[in-house]
């Protein structure tokens, strides 16, 4: 009984201490910027990956220049002319001093715009990043990537049709 | 030495137990891991390889996936030495790859589930390598995983289903159905990749899988109130996880010194995804018992498909449009919840067909 548990809590420890350079979390490297102007506020758009391709997730700042302390904000997403999303601009989690969105890919290829609605000392004011082209999603079709996920369903079913054909009430 | 005096007193645990046991340790492992991990990316946000929750998830399939091997082995070394083989541990064996190996039906399916999960886990990290580490419940890879973690899940059905005279096997059979169904609620998430605009895919999916399941548990079991068992018990681990996962992602934020998403809305995010109504719509299919099987399923299917969008403005706020794609999808997920119903009932049967149960024994 004791080796079990010197030999889980080894196990444990040596997992661990591997484990401990893995959960450094990455800093947020900005690759690409653009400028948004919103009334009389001068926005930093960044980007950690550049350019953008559909489904590929990364960091986005938004960095007003005189910083966020005494400002709020709503962003909001267009995919071409079409409103997809708004949320509340809210601090990167990994980089507290901006706004931002942590691993966020964008769903489709094509033209999108970033809406900013800004209100602080210097009142409300609106901007948008217009014409962010976003490219083509990377890796393999979809469909490809759907069929080889789906396997373990397709599986199953092949199971249960041999277990069902074998359980036939007129077999019993 | 007289040792048969101290015998009697020695209590010994019934026979196929504890490997079931530990397969469904597993997968509740998973459970939990999948929860807490839906949290923390809703409520704190940055993700590794080596998160607590994802080694909840990895620990989950290890656990169920070493448990089904060690049952495997064990049963081909006895059937190489000509031993006999007690199907109470996981149902009759069968060859696999010839006659290399022996291995009760019940834990192959589990540990099948399990050795997929090792696939699907290199899938998901080529896939973050290609794509970032997106934090997307339902992409590809993830639901090649989630689908694998339900296989080890409907094993664990399996496995308990074979000891269901004795009273270990009936409440297993519950625990585990409940964690399927739960875990199920999740991986409906992928039929979003469904192009239906003229319903909502994954309202119906909640609604088949529920009903489905409910419908298999007590068709397994075949006494009054299974399938009642089954969603009091979904309603106890939607409680559970429901001041579990918020809590978690809240103290593994504190001791990882990383803040709160400003805005984070503490909504559980897996236990929401549960249709509170089913512990009624459990109590209809009980009280429907002696209709035909379709009418309880589709009326169990309709409800769940139409509460859904009020169980989302109970907790979000807002309001829904009651419109044509609401109503289509309520009819869609009646006549899904119909089929679900007679599908379940005949999984039931099949189920029973695993047990070497006196009814059976003839089979």
């Amino acid at each position: 009984m004791r080796k079990t548990l010197l030999g889980l809590l080894g196990t444990a420890a040596l997992l661990l201490g591997l484990a401990a350079p893995a959960l450094a979390y990455e800093p947020v490297n900005i690759v690409h910027t653009e400028k948004v102007q919103a009334g009389p506020y001068n926005l930093t758009v960044g980007f950690s990956t550049w350019p953008v391709k559909a489904m590929q997730s990364l960091d986005f700042t938004f960095a007003p220049e005189d910083g966020i302390a005494d400002k709020k904000g709503k962003l909001t997403m267009f995919y071409g002319q079409e409103e997809v999303d708004d949320s509340p601009l809210a601090r990167h989690p990994r980089k507290r001093e901006v706004w931002g969105l942590d691993i966020h890919a964008m769903p489709a290829q094509g033209t999108w715009t970033f809406r900013f609605d800004i209100d602080g000392p210097a009142g409300p004011a609106t901007g948008e990043l217009k014409n962010l082209q976003v490219m083509d999603q990377p890796g393999p079709p979809m469909g490809l990537s759907w069929a080889i996920s789906t396997i373990p369903l397709f599986g199953l079913i092949a199971f249960i049709v041999i277990a069902w054909r074998r359980t036939r009430p007129a077999n019993r | 030495m007289d040792i048969t005096a101290v015998a009697p007193s020695t209590r010994t645990v019934p026979k196929g137990l504890v490997p079931a046991g530990l397969v469904l340790g597993g997968t509740l492992l998973s459970l939990v891991g999948l929860t807490w991990d839906i949290q923390w990316h809703s409520d704190v946000g940055p993700d590794t390889f080596f998160t607590l929750p994802h080694l909840f998830l990895y620990a989950g399939s290890a656990v169920s996936g070493l448990a089904s091997l060690v049952v495997v082995l064990m049963t081909t070394a006895d059937t190489k030495r000509a031993k006999d083989v007690d199907p109470i541990v996981g149902g009759r064996a069968v060859g696999v790859f010839g006659r290399t190996f022996a291995a009760p039906v019940g834990y192959l399916i589990s540990g099948t589930g399990a050795a997929l999960f090792l696939v699907y886990g290199l899938w998901d990290q080529w896939w973050h390598g290609l794509y970032g580490f997106d934090a997307v419940i339902d992409s590809p890879p993830h639901i090649g995983l989630l689908l694998s973690i339900s296989i080890t899940m409907v094993g664990a059905v399996m496995v308990f289903a074979v000891a269901r005279e004795q009273r270990w096997g009936v409440y297993g059979v519950i625990a585990a159905s409940a964690a399927l169904l739960v875990f199920s609620m999740v991986t409906s998430l992928g039929l979003r990749a469904v192009p239906a605009a003229f319903a909502n895919p994954v309202s119906v999916g909640t609604a088949f899988f529920s009903v489905m399941i409910l419908f298999t548990a007590a068709h397994a079991l075949n006494r009054r109130g299974g399938a009642l068992a089954v969603g009091v018990s979904v309603a106890v681990l939607q409680a559970v996880f429901w001041w579990f996962s918020p809590w978690a992602a809240k103290v593994y934020a504190d001791a990882t010194g990383l803040p709160l998403r400003d805005y984070a809305d503490g909504i559980p995010g897996l236990p929401n995804m549960i249709p509170m109504c089913l512990v009624f719509v459990a109590v209809a299919v009980e009280l429907l018992h002696r209709l035909p099987v379709w009418i309880p399923g589709a009326v169990g299917g309709a409800v769940i498909a139409a509460l859904v969008p009020v169980q989302r403005v109970l907790v979000h706020g807002g309001s829904f449009p009651v419109n044509a794609r609401y109503l289509t999808t309520i009819v869609l997920a009646a006549a899904f919840g119909a089929l679900a119903a007679m599908l379940g009932r005949r999984f039931g049967h099949m189920l029973r067909h695993l047990a070497p149960a006196k009814e059976n024994s003839h089979a």
